[in-house]
């Protein structure tokens, strides 16, 4: 196999924990090649940004000053002497050669293989699935989609808009609307009452971080200021022919009905697990974020032998956590490829900095946790699996006929099965089934997810170049 | 559904179906189509639901679409290149109430 198809550890993503661990390794004299999906690195969080920093200025105020600290891990990275690919897609993690990994990858429409001897997955956050009726309707999307939209291409959206759901990227986004001469009609707030144990995790985040609570607080008051918030929302609806015309909601035991052209859902961010899932890595439930997680020994180590998570792919902790991760798998990942044996190095470097940020996350997941109705949506009629067109009603349908895992639920509805590969319905299928029987997630299980997972083309794989010798063993 | 907060300088031509849209050179096909109004990207084979991009970053599949002849293509990760024939998922037309089952 050629030069430029192996590597010591391949990077995949490029957001702030995968651009941290790439410029770590890279810098230890370690060969790294990072594969990044979008055409620019910094991930979601700092989408775009050397564009923004450089072209857009107007829309870099807008964007706010914790996304300019994207710009030094942006350099770093270009510093490190690490190997970038952008606009390329991870298909295939296999381990049929383990020690060494051969990772499918498709590229300018090529399909090639990696080889490397250990793989970093930094495949970051993606939003919680919000079912509720009319989600799939044009003119609904996620908050985080239309703020891609901002940062990629300096898009904000037009007409009558409203934003429903909580946690605090819904927050962030609307107050950068305010900035950038836009006003929702309204936010619907779906957040529980807030318990006395999220009472009381908001003060001990104000003690240990109040930097990060005073901005966050910032976002809210300016947007309560500006925008007219309903309270404990439930019955969400979206309704139109074609595309969204109108939604409809109860707010404190009133009924309402708005028209509008837009609606933006968001209720919190998940791991991205698909390719850890795919690669064979052991999982289990998250009982705290409500998510699955991959199971992780010391730093980032999964039950795969050649495979780290780093960031928000491991549990969710944001941006600034994850820089420290992705510094300690880094740490990890090197001692491991010399061959030394690991004697728990965690998150050894910042011990202040980890309990902060951790502090800071306990009091995140209690404040924003997911709404009951999208996490279980109540309207048999609610598509859950919107590739397939699957409804909640199905899904107890064939809980009720005896269907006590996702896998099973496959056979009977196609439910995860159309080309998202259950991305948007796993965490949903999985939630009702174990609803239905009384079961626990980590007995009910998640989707399995085999390779491809992403798609190509039977004349890509065709044209894909096999080195026979590393495959006759 | 989006406007642009600025003009584009520099412009390019794609073609969805067979309407001429000018996008940023650096948009996503998606975002070009959004900012251009397209409002269905595509129908679902189930029941010729329309969709549009609901996540953008990848994981929904809602933005497929068929470009210069390569069909399921994700439109929020292809970056636009001029002169980019753009079809709607899974090649029928917008407002073309076919169904799978009827064919």
């Amino acid at each position: 196999m050629s030069q430029d198809t192996s590597t010591d550890v391949v990077v995949v993503g490029a957001g702030p924990a995968g651009m941290t661990a790439a410029s770590c390794l890279a810098q230890s004299g370690v060969r790294v090649l990072v594969l990044d999906e979008h055409m620019a690195p910094g991930g979601q969080v700092y989408r775009s940004v050397e564009k923004v920093t450089d072209k857009r200025s107007a829309d870099l105020n807008v964007l706010g000053s914790h996304y300019r600290n994207g710009s030094k891990l942006v350099e770093r990275l270009h510093s490190s002497g690490a190997q970038y690919w952008p606009g390329t897609s991870v298909w295939e993690i296999s381990a049929a050669g383990e020690p060494t990994l051969a990772v499918g990858v498709v590229r300018d429409g090529r399909v090639r293989l990696i080889q490397a001897g250990h793989i970093i997955l930094a495949t970051g956050a993606m939003e919680r699935p919000t079912p509720f009726p009319g989600w799939t309707l044009p003119g609904v999307m996620t908050v985080g989609a239309a703020q891609t939209l901002l940062k990629s291409s300096g898009l904000v959206p037009d007409g009558r808009i409203a934003v429903a759901g909580s946690g605090p990227l819904l927050y962030l986004y609307v107050s950068q609307l305010i900035k950038a001469g836009k006003k929702p009609q309204v936010i619907l707030d779906t957040r529980p009452r807030a318990s006395l144990q999220a009472k009381l995790s908001v003060l001990a985040a104000l003690t240990v971080d109040p930097a990060s609570m005073f901005r966050g607080l910032g976002w809210m008051r300016e947007v309560r200021r500006e925008v007219r918030v309903r309270e404990r929302v439930h019955r969400l609806r979206a309704g139109g022919v074609e595309k969204l015309s109108s939604i409809s909601y109860e707010s404190c035991d009133r009924q309402f009905t708005d028209d509008v052209d837009l609606l933006l859902v968001h209720d919190g961010v998940i791991p991205n697990t698909w390719l850890a899932m795919s690669a064979g890595c052991r999982h289990h439930w998250h009982v705290q974020q409500r998510c699955w997680v991959p199971t992780i020994t010391g730093a980032g180590q999964t039950s795969r032998q050649s495979v780290s998570v780093v960031g928000d792919a491991a549990s969710i902790m944001g941006a600034d956590a994850s820089v420290l991760h992705g510094e300690a798998v880094a740490s990890e990942v090197i001692a491991c490829l010399e061959g030394k044996q690991q004697n728990a190095v965690g998150n050894a470097a910042h011990p202040f900095l980890v309990r902060q940020q951790r502090l800071l996350r306990r009091c995140l997941d209690q404040f924003y946790p997911p709404a009951q109705e999208f996490e279980l949506p109540p309207d048999d009629e609610t598509i859950v699996c919107r590739c397939e067109e699957v409804t909640a009603g199905q899904i107890r349908q064939v809980a009720t006929l005896g269907c006590v895992g996702p896998n099973q639920g496959k056979a009977f509805t196609r439910c995860g099965m159309g080309p998202c590969m259950g991305r948007k319905c796993g965490v949903t299928v999985s939630r009702l089934i174990a609803e239905h029987h009384g079961l626990g997630m980590d007995e009910v299980g998640h989707y399995r997810i085999r390779p491809p997972v992403k798609p190509i083309t039977v004349a890509q794989l065709a044209e894909l170049e096999i080195d026979t010798d590393a495959h006759t063993a | 559904m989006f406007r642009r907060r600025e003009r584009v300088s520099d412009p390019v031509t794609i073609w969805f179906c067979d309407r001429a849209i000018e996008a940023a050179a650096d948009d996503s096909v998606a975002a070009a189509l959004l900012a251009a109004g397209i409002a269905c990207f595509g129908r679902r084979p189930v029941s010729a639901a329309p969709r549009a991009p609901f996540c953008m970053i990848g994981n929904c599949f809602d933005c497929l679409v068929e470009i210069d002849g390569e069909t399921n293509l994700q439109a929020c990760l292809v970056p636009v290149r001029g002169g980019m024939r753009i079809r709607p998922y899974p090649g029928y037309e917008p407002g073309n109430d076919i169904k799978m089952s009827e064919l």
